[in-house]
């Protein structure tokens, strides 16, 4: 059993509601609180002054921006827990949120359990019992229930791979500790590349478990927006205007842009990158057959589509810019050029495009309403001077998170830091198979990785290796 | 004490916690006694004739360095040596000696008879005076009263002990030797929770009746690295080998037919057997699939006619060992001296022991070995030692003398026991101490000096030996240290032969033994010469190479340690923190955790309950028994107000 007092452990969380709101507010307390921070904050100091917020721009551990946040810093005995603590407010985007508390974790710190923060201010004497009444009662159904609770909280997919994984790594554990205490016995049954075979197996399998909660590509490069649409409708100018710059070589020949042109905007605070699109048509040109193909595969991997089509052209053309029968929960209407029609009556737009859309039946025909397309379109000239927070407000609209991800933030992330513990030490363990260093060190190693499998199942590290030893091996010689 | 004492202390029993008892008790100049039912086997070794193995050997030197006899012992008897797992990683390798069994146990008797303050006593112990709560003395068979300030029972297998061969039973505690009734009554009377365990040994086979040829010798190793570090490094006497032999699928048929006449298959036996020393009826049955089963013959002693059978203990009628015996190569017209049999006895459920091993419920009555629970001889004598100095540390008023986890496998060894108790005869494995990478017996007087101080049987001036490994240990880190390895041509070739990468610029030897496929030996190719003495070179190749490791269980420690340091009040009400659930209360109250530390190592006892525990005490501010050390740099975790 390897003992830690996990009072000495720094905790982070997030302390407001759930959800989307304006701004998110992170906790993080303990001894290493100001190291850990600075491994995802360069411009926070490394002797902070306390009650005094420092402004920037946090980065993942490959370096790549996560949120422009405010960062306060409170000095032991004068925090609200007693121990050094940061504040981060951030973006109030549960992606976000999830995604610095996973770079915190990966920085060094833990989830903290939940009435943890006032926990370590009772202890730490800042309040007194009476105050902390609230946290005993949490302890209090915690511990008459938790292994249930935890289990509870594991969907059962996920409890019944967290138990094979548990298995696994009791079974290579009692294979090494019985080679080690039996080795008189001639047990021949150990063979070392089996035990390399079988960790490095394990290891895929929590690594892509933890690829899944860490939400891929989601979190570490932003959501993918296509921006597709005939040939000179004014997808260019659309992603100039959003993202403050001429990215995109803007002419009025149609089939200037021949390649995807990338820019990355933040919409709610999450990052959108915009993928400016060749404008299908078929066409002779070889390098615009180039283009238009990969408009057709940004699209596939778009988690966004916005379709955009010109006021005064708009025909069934506009509609052969995406693919038949695409779903098209996420594709959004644009209609440029406004300007170009006078009176213009977006009733007769609306019916028009459930026309055409039934037509390529991209939607189940109950869904096809005038209210369900309002709220994924808009009409504008990109050439109005209001035009960019008309965009950012409808994009903001439409690309919100949903909501089964936002539930079970805590959950997710301390799965995600445990099974982050664990494939590290079974990386390492692999290591130490493969130099053929001592199995005492390898033992180690897979300890741990176990004992943070088992954390998250709720159960704790006890006999389980010599048991399962006792019961695999025939021993006494 | 309403009578004046005979003795300081008495210890019942002369097995090898009673050995290590009395002559720590009287070495720490405490009068005391010693009965035993029989004093021609004093120190006799009832089963295999071996001290040490794998975490056995760690104890064995700890026993030693805090100044035990058990090491001495074995090193001055040795007729085979061997080091255990030195092909694997430098945390658990063990030292094993086999001993000349007669010779042991004069080596005991002559030491129990010239120790200063200590008396023999051939009598059988049939009940303990008890007033008020406190052991003032025992009873014998003849009536007689003795009394003492303190008394450690160290019984052994002999409490209510049943022996069985097939389907008969006989009242004993080993062959030739009569059962002790009459103490574990009493203690149960006492409300003490007695339960039942069960063990076996082998035949013992006339030498001159096995055809040797038919069985491959074993021999131990040539350099000899003693227990004690007080005894020599040379052997004293003649070594012998071990020989080599296995069952037959003939062996397993005899076996599997007569299951009907084992005492454990038909239910005779009650008590639990240990998982990790089966007999052989347990092997063939539940390990069915396998054709072949493994056996030493073991010389018993230099002089000896008889001949251990290593993993083949057995309760099967006489006949029936007669005949699967013979199916065994080399044992086809074997003449069997002594046959095997099981032995059923009582212990005292530790858990109702402190770490000192008085009991709770009985003040100055301390119980060493198995008794509680434990098996083998080492482990005996670990307790045996410990219950030794903390009788006569309380009859002088002294404080407790407790090994934690991370200083000694003997601290591992009683924490366990009085923590989780147990359901097996309890045997000491290396998986069993969560900081073994620092447990190592090449650093046993390194961890355990200031311990041995404390103890007070050794001065310091016997530690000399230390102080000069000390600095020889010192120089060669030193060395490594500052002495490099240059990439000249031969260096780089010498280095891809070896299997590691070549060098890009000069590094010091110790980079050098930090990679994973350098040992110290490959240092000498490149000039470097390693101390000529292991007790130096080992220990610094260890802390080098694996530098790392090290730290991190030292760091783990630290954090264990803020734990270890919070005490639990003795009379603290579980029932009155709110947040525990029924399971949680009654284990932490029939277990009282000495700290929260302990109180975590409990099985059934969720983390959830530590914080509630911890939050109640501070909030009852019960801080004057509730001290606090704080361990760790800016933890800001303080419990005072």
């Amino acid at each position: 059993m390897i003992n830690v007092d996990r009072d000495l452990d720094s905790i982070c969380a997030m302390i407001t509601p759930y959800g989307v709101g304006g701004v998110s507010v992170l906790r993080i307390c303990g001894p290493h609180t100001v190291p850990i921070v600075k491994k995802i904050a360069s411009f926070f100091p490394e002797k902070p002054e306390s009650h005094k917020s420092y402004y920037g721009i946090l980065t993942d551990h490959l370096n790549q921006p996560l949120d422009e946040v405010l960062a306060t810093f409170f000095s032991k005995g004068k925090s609200f827990t007693g121990d050094d603590t940061v504040e981060i407010s951030c973006h109030g985007n549960p992606q976000i949120v999830k995604n610095i508390l996973s770079e915190l974790i990966l920085a060094g710190a833990r989830s903290a359990d939940r009435g943890e923060f006032t926990y370590r201010a009772f202890m730490n004497s800042r309040i007194d019992l009476v105050q902390a009444e609230n946290v005993l009662a949490l302890i209090e159904s915690k511990s008459k229930k938790s292994a249930e609770v935890a289990l509870s909280q594991l969907r059962g997919d996920l409890s019944k791979k967290l138990e094979a994984f548990e298995t696994d790594i009791t079974w290579v554990l009692a294979h090494i500790e019985a080679d080690i205490d039996f080795s008189l016995e001639n047990l021949s049954v150990i063979d070392y590349a089996v035990i390399e075979k079988k960790i490095s197996e394990i290891r895929a399998q929590i690594a892509a478990l933890t690829d899944t909660f860490q939400n891929g590509r989601k979190i570490k490069d932003g959501v993918n927006v296509a921006i597709v649409g005939r040939p000179n409708v004014g997808k260019s100018s659309i992603l100039n205007v959003l993202s403050g710059e001429e990215r995109a070589i803007v002419t009025d020949i149609a089939g200037t842009t021949r390649d995807i042109i990338e820019s990355e905007i933040f919409v709610n605070g999450i990052k959108a990158n915009l993928q400016d699109t060749a404008g299908l048509r078929n066409t002779e040109d070889k390098v615009e057959k180039i283009g238009v193909q990969k408009s057709l595969e940004a699209m596939k991997v778009a988690d966004y589509t916005v379709l955009v089509i010109s006021s005064d052209e708009f025909d069934e053309a506009d509609l052969s810019q995406i693919p038949a029968k695409k779903d098209l929960s996420d594709t959004l209407f644009i209609f440029n050029k406004k300007d170009l029609v006078p009176n213009l009556n977006t009733e007769n737009y609306y019916d028009k495009l459930i026309s055409f859309l039934k037509l390529r039946n991209n939607y189940s025909t109950e869904k096809l309403n005038r209210d369900f397309l309002k709220e994924k379109t808009i009409f504008l000239s990109v050439l109005d001077t209001n035009a960019l927070d008309l965009l950012k407000r409808f994009l903001g609209n439409n690309m919100k998170f949903r909501a089964e991800e936002d539930l079970s933030l805590i959950t997710h992330s301390r799965h995600f830091e445990n099974l982050t513990k664990a494939s590290e030490g079974l990386e390492r363990a692999l290591m130490l198979v493969k130099a053929k260093s001592g199995q005492e060190f390898v033992s180690l190693e897979l300890k741990e990785a176990l004992i943070q499998i088992q954390e998250t199942l709720g159960k704790s590290f006890d006999d389980q290796i010599l048991d399962k030893i006792f019961k695999e091996f025939c021993l006494g010689k | 004490m309403s009578v004046l004492s005979d003795f300081d202390i008495i210890v019942v029993g002369a097995g090898h916690a009673g050995i290590e008892a009395c002559l720590s008790s009287a070495r720490l100049g405490k009068n005391t006694l010693l009965i035993t039912t029989n004093i021609d086997r004093i120190g006799y070794m009832s089963c295999n004739p071996s001290i040490g193995g794998l975490a056995k050997g760690h104890m064995v030197r700890e026993i030693d360095v805090l100044g035990g006899e058990m090491g001495r012992a074995a090193d001055d008897t040795c007729i085979q040596f061997k080091r255990l797992n030195s092909n694997k990683g430098p945390a658990v390798r063990g030292t094993r000696v086999q001993s000349d069994k007669h010779k042991y146990s004069e080596y005991v008797t002559a030491k129990i008879y010239t120790q200063k303050n200590l008396t023999v006593k051939q009598a059988e112990v049939k009940s303990l005076i008890i007033e008020n709560n406190q052991c003032v003395g025992v009873v014998l068979d003849d009536g007689s009263r003795i009394f003492c300030k303190a008394t450690i029972i160290t019984t052994g297998t002999f409490m209510n002990g049943v022996m069985h061969v097939g389907l008969e039973q006989q009242s004993g505690g080993r062959v030739g030797d009569k059962a002790t009734v009459g103490i574990s009554d009493q203690l149960a009377n006492y409300g003490f929770v007695v339960q039942r365990l069960k063990t076996g040994t082998p035949a013992r086979l006339h030498k001159d009746s096995i055809d040797w040829s038919k069985t491959i010798p074993q021999y131990g190793d040539e350099v000899f690295f003693p227990f004690s570090f007080l005894s020599e490094r040379q052997l004293k006497l003649p070594q012998v080998a071990c020989y080599l032999s296995r069952t037959t699928e003939e062996t397993h048929d005899i076996i599997r037919n007569n299951l009907d006449k084992s005492p454990i298959y038909c239910g005779i036996i009650e008590g639990t057997g240990p998982r990790y020393c089966p007999s052989i009826e347990d092997k063939v049955t539940r390990f069915a699939d396998k054709v072949s089963h493994q056996t030493f013959l073991e010389p018993e002693g230099l002089d000896s006619d008889l001949i251990y059978l290593q993993g083949i203990s057995t309760s099967l009628p006489v006949d029936v060992q007669d005949r699967f015996l013979k199916t065994i190569p080399g044992l086809e017209n074997v003449k069997v001296v002594r046959y095997g049999y099981a032995v059923e006895y009582d212990f005292i459920e530790p858990t109702q022991i402190y770490h000192t091993l008085e009991t709770r419920k009985i003040s100055n009555l301390f119980l060493a070995g198995q008794i509680n629970g434990t098996s083998g001889y080492e482990e005996a004598a670990a307790q045996g030692f410990i219950a030794g100095v903390n009788a006569a540390k309380k009859i002088d008023e002294k404080g407790p003398f407790i090994l934690e986890r991370d200083q000694a496998y003997i601290g591992v060894l009683i924490d366990d026991l009085i923590t989780k108790g147990t359901r097996e005869p309890y045997r000491m494995f290396t998986s069993r101490a969560e900081h073994r990478l620092v447990l190592r017996e090449d650093n046993t007087i390194d961890r355990l000096v200031e311990q041995s101080l404390n103890v007070g049987i050794y001065a310091e001036s016997q530690f000399e030996v230390l102080n000069s490994l000390k600095e020889k240990r010192g120089k060669l880190v030193e060395r490594l240290n500052s002495e490099k390895i240059f990439p000249t041509k031969d260096v780089q070739e010498k280095l891809v032969k070896i299997g590691s990468t070549v060098l890009g610029k000069s590094i010091t030897f110790a980079e050098l033994l930090r990679r994973t496929e350098i040992v110290s030996s490959h240092l000498n190719e490149f000039g470097f010469m390693m101390d000529s003495d292991p007790l130096v070179a080992e220990p610094v190749e260890i802390e080098v190479k694996y530098s790392g490791y090290i730290k991190k269980q030292l760091e783990l420690i630290n954090q264990a340690k803020r734990m270890e340091g919070l005490l639990i009040p003795e009379a603290f009400l579980y029932a009155e923190v709110r947040g525990l659930s029924n399971e949680e209360v009654e284990k932490l109250s029939r277990i009282k955790p000495r700290t929260l530390g302990q109180a975590q190592r409990i099985s059934g006892v969720n983390p959830s309950a530590i914080q509630a525990i911890l939050i109640h005490l501070k909030g009852k501010k019960k801080f004057k028994e509730f001290e606090v050390e704080q361990h760790g740099t800016g933890s800001g975790h303080t419990l005072s107000n």
